[in-house]
């Protein structure tokens, strides 16, 4: 099977800070895939290469076979990659429903019949319906990200990058919000990529783990492994921090 | 809807009362008051349109004004076309010029677009009063043909216009064109991320709100039968920005009510004359502090929920 | 040659004192301030009114202009742009009603004659076979050296640390003790009375009418994209090169074009390099 993604020799210099560094790696569709690292360890700006919002120094990155490079980001998206933000960025001064609305609206013509309808199905499927005429600034953060979700589905993505999903969100949030990733995944056979600091849920959602430190990839494979991933331990929770490797231990 | 027959019926009426109003008080003083208003009612409700969905404001409307006037009153003088082929013209260049200014403006942040516009219309300004023997300086253009010789006739044809021209729009906002300006407001970059081609939208309605205030200005053109430099002024494009506060930010149909109310209320404050323009800025004033949300649109709300909540 | 040279000196210093007030309230409140130009207007007139209506020797009458502009600004920050502080076109908005009522107000005292600001200078110098105005020379240096004591004062000065941190970022100052708003009010009071300085050294010899605001403050704008926003030094780099920029064109093709230099400058400056020249703000 072809690679949906896949990047090749990534780099991204901003002045003197080498943010990403000769990154490579491939996504296989119905992956559902982690990226994991400390703060400042280039995981956003990856997403932000990825999504063409900023251009990189060398590399390619090829999606569905063809070169995202130069690509405006509304291109890249139509093509099927869609992104959620660390913080929650939803359209304010509109209602839930034309927030999920406009998030379909970028994608081709033929895909644009039934938007209504499809706006409407994928809130049900986020527990939003009831507030869909709700006014964005109304809603909680933990709703706020399932709204996040339900616009970027309304795009038929192939491709989904999540940033950071949980944050920001208790305990319960974090188990529903999970759950409801896993059942997208399952239904609509995407492919998700997902940062997260959140280890504990982080781990029982993701098939494949990418680690990355200061702007390399550091370690790659099954999450058990690359949490006992020496190098994975050292950067990520530090070395001598028992609270942390005991949390490594549960997950 | 419950609403939109409500809506539909205020549109009626309000069409009826406008085109009643000279039959009922009759004299031509009345009917030239009210061209104008209907006429600034275009002006505002293109402004509007794109300014108050994306919030980006643009302080040089009067350049799209002023471009349409110029065009109609050089076609009709200079070339001896009809004034039916002006209109049309003066929307194609008003259009010209919003590509031109709007690919390098647009993408600024509010308040430098807004800024980036008003020089643009200052530097027209001065190029009609530099170029004076090809635009009569100071003086303008004169001698335009009417295009219409009643002046009932006139009103209603700049009132049809208006009623046209405000449908359109409102039509364009209520449609998922409008969803994706208001969204560029809310927040561009996830625009962009949902596959969307904001700069695309963003000129594109900046071309039709420059379109239909040049057909305003054509109008306007045959209206005065003269046009100068006064039209490219930093006054007119704040005059129109007050009467799109009035009336409601983003509404489209409120500043149609704001254009009228205050037309007619400098007029009916005549006697005062010099102290009109600062009868506009200071309400404008006092909306930004105490009516944001404006007079007119918020009004129109709050009066059809009361009649939907009696059902 | 010579004449370039100096008018141009000139021209630019009188630009400097407009642009570095507009670029001091912008730099440190984030306020572009459309009323400016009013400040400017208000000087000239202000001199004109206290000399020729109620007859006070040139000095105290320009004196007591500018410190009039100056508490007319504060007030008019205090009272009409603090409010709306959360918006930038909010506060476009109502600084640009405040130079329509500004204008409104002075036609309705002064009509619309050119007014006499009287000069403190009436002599004309020759220097280096030029004839120049005593007027403009006095404009010159004075210009230099308000600017100048500013610099000193900003550097310096205990109140000048505070307005550079409240510059840097406003809540923190406030956290340590600097009364951010008090700070705002001073810095627009004192960008107020330059700009009514310019206009009392620069009355008698431009035209003075209700209308004189907006080409001072298209232009200070100009100078301020060009020498990058909340860059005191960028401002004067780019009121030298505005300045001359205007003269030579003045000279080589004709007056009328010089209005466009400034406007024309701005939009390209907005399109290839909206940060400025030093600019750390950029315009998007």
């Amino acid at each position: 099977m072809s690679a949906l993604l896949e990047v090749s020799g990534l780099n991204k210099h901003f002045g003197g800070l080498h943010a990403v560094r000769n990154v490579s790696f491939s996504i296989a569709p119905g992956e559902i895939v982690g990226i994991l690292g400390p703060n400042g360890a280039g995981k956003t700006t990856l997403y932000n290469l990825l999504t063409g919002f900023i251009p990189p120094d060398s590399g390619s990155i090829v999606f569905k076979g063809r070169s995202l490079r130069g690509l405006a980001p509304y291109r890249i998206a139509g093509l099927g990659i869609s992104r959620t933000f660390q913080l929650c960025r939803p359209f304010v001064g509109m209602t839930v429903f034309e927030n999920v609305v406009v998030g379909g609206l970028g994608a081709h013509g033929s895909d644009r019949v039934d938007l209504d309808a499809r706006a409407l199905a994928l809130l049900k499927q986020v527990g939003l319906l009831s507030k869909e005429q709700l006014q964005v600034e109304a809603l909680s953060y933990g709703d706020q990200r399932r709204l996040e979700i339900a616009r970027a589905l309304a795009a038929k993505p192939a491709l989904l990058l999540l940033d950071e999903p949980f944050a920001g969100l208790g305990s319960g949030e974090i188990t529903d919000l999970s759950a409801l990733i896993r059942s997208v995944h399952a239904e609509q056979g995407l492919t998700v990529m997902l940062i997260e600091h959140k280890l504990h849920e982080f781990m029982r959602l993701v098939g494949r783990v990418i680690a990355l430190d200061f702007g390399e990839i550091i370690a790659e494979g099954a999450p058990e492994d690359i949490v006992r991933h020496a190098a994975v331990i050292e950067a990520y929770i530090g070395r001598g921090d028992e609270q942390a490797e005991e949390q490594a231990d549960a997950a | 809807m419950f609403g939109k027959r409500i809506d539909f019926a205020g549109a009626l009426g309000f069409i009826a009362f406008m085109a009643a109003l000279p039959l009922i008080f009759g004299g031509n003083y009345l009917i030239g008051v009210l061209t104008v208003s209907v006429i600034y009612g275009i002006w505002a409700v293109s402004w509007d349109f794109m300014s108050g969905l994306t919030g980006r404001e643009n302080f040089g409307h009067s350049l799209f004004i002023g471009v349409g006037a110029y065009t109609a009153g050089f076609l009709n003088t200079t070339f001896g076309f009809s004034g039916w082929w002006s209109l049309p013209a003066a929307m194609v260049m008003a259009m010209v010029f919003a590509l031109v200014i709007g690919v390098p403006t647009l993408r600024l942040k509010g308040p430098y677009f807004a800024l980036a516009m008003l020089s643009g219309a200052v530097i027209m300004q001065r190029l009609m009063l530099i170029f004076w023997e090809q635009t009569g300086g100071e003086e303008g253009i004169n001698g335009i043909e009417p295009l219409i010789r009643s002046q009932l006739g006139f009103y209603y044809f700049a009132l049809a216009a208006l009623v046209l021209v405000t449908a359109l729009l409102l039509a364009l906002a209520r449609s998922h064109w409008g969803l994706i300006l208001r969204a560029v407001r809310g927040d561009e970059a996830t625009c962009q991320a949902a596959g969307i081609n904001v700069t695309f939208y963003k000129i594109a309605s900046l071309m039709i709100s420059a379109a239909f205030a040049g057909a305003g200005g054509a109008i306007y053109a045959h209206y005065q039968l003269q046009v100068s430099p006064q039209l490219f002024a930093i006054v007119t494009s704040i005059t129109i920005i007050t009467m799109v506060y009035v009336g409601g930010m983003a509404s489209i149909y409120g500043p149609v009510g704001g254009a009228i109310l205050l037309v007619l209320l400098t007029e009916l404050l005549r006697n005062f004359g010099e102290w009109r323009l600062m009868i506009y800025s200071c309400t404008l004033i006092l909306i930004l502090f105490f009516l944001p949300n404006g007079l007119i649109a918020p009004t129109w709300r709050r009066m059809k929920s009361m009649l939907a909540g009696r059902e | 040659m010579l004449e370039i040279l100096i008018h141009g000196a000139v021209s630019s210093a009188i630009y400097a004192m407009l642009a570095v007030g507009f670029t001091l309230i912008f730099g440190v409140a984030r306020i572009l301030n459309l009323a400016h130009g009013s400040f400017y207007a208000l000087g000239a007139y202000g001199a004109y009114f206290f000399t020729a209506q109620l007859k006070l020797p040139l000095l105290p009458a320009a004196l007591l202009a500018i410190a009039l502009v100056a508490l007319f600004g504060v007030v008019v920050e205090r009272v009409l742009v603090r409010p709306m502080r959360r918006s930038q076109l909010a506060v476009l908005m109502i600084t640009l009603a405040v130079a329509l009522v500004v204008e409104q107000v002075l036609f309705l005292t002064f009509g619309s004659e050119y007014r006499n600001v009287p000069a403190f200078v009436e002599t004309k110098f020759t220097i280096g076979g030029v004839d120049v105005g005593g007027q403009r020379l006095l404009a010159l240096g004075v210009s230099v050296t308000l600017i100048a004591l500013l610099w000193i004062f900003i550097q310096r000065t205990r109140l000048g640390s505070a307005i550079l941190a409240v510059s840097q970022d406003p809540e923190a100052a406030n956290y340590m003790g600097i009364p951010s708003d008090r700070i705002f009010s001073i810095v627009m009071g004192l960008s107020a009375a330059l700009a009514a300085a310019a206009g009392v050294l620069a009355g008698p010899f431009l035209t003075v009418q209700p209308t004189m605001w907006l080409l001072p403050i298209v232009k200070a704008f100009a100078i301020v994209i060009v020498g990058g926003l909340g860059s005191i030094p960028g401002s004067i780099l780019a009121a030298l090169m505005l300045g001359y920029a205007e003269t030579i064109v003045g000279y080589l093709i004709s007056t009328s074009w010089t209005e466009i230099v400034s406007v024309l400058a701005t939009l390209l400056m907005l399109v290839f390099r909206p940060a400025g020249i030093f600019g750390k703000r950029a315009a998007f």
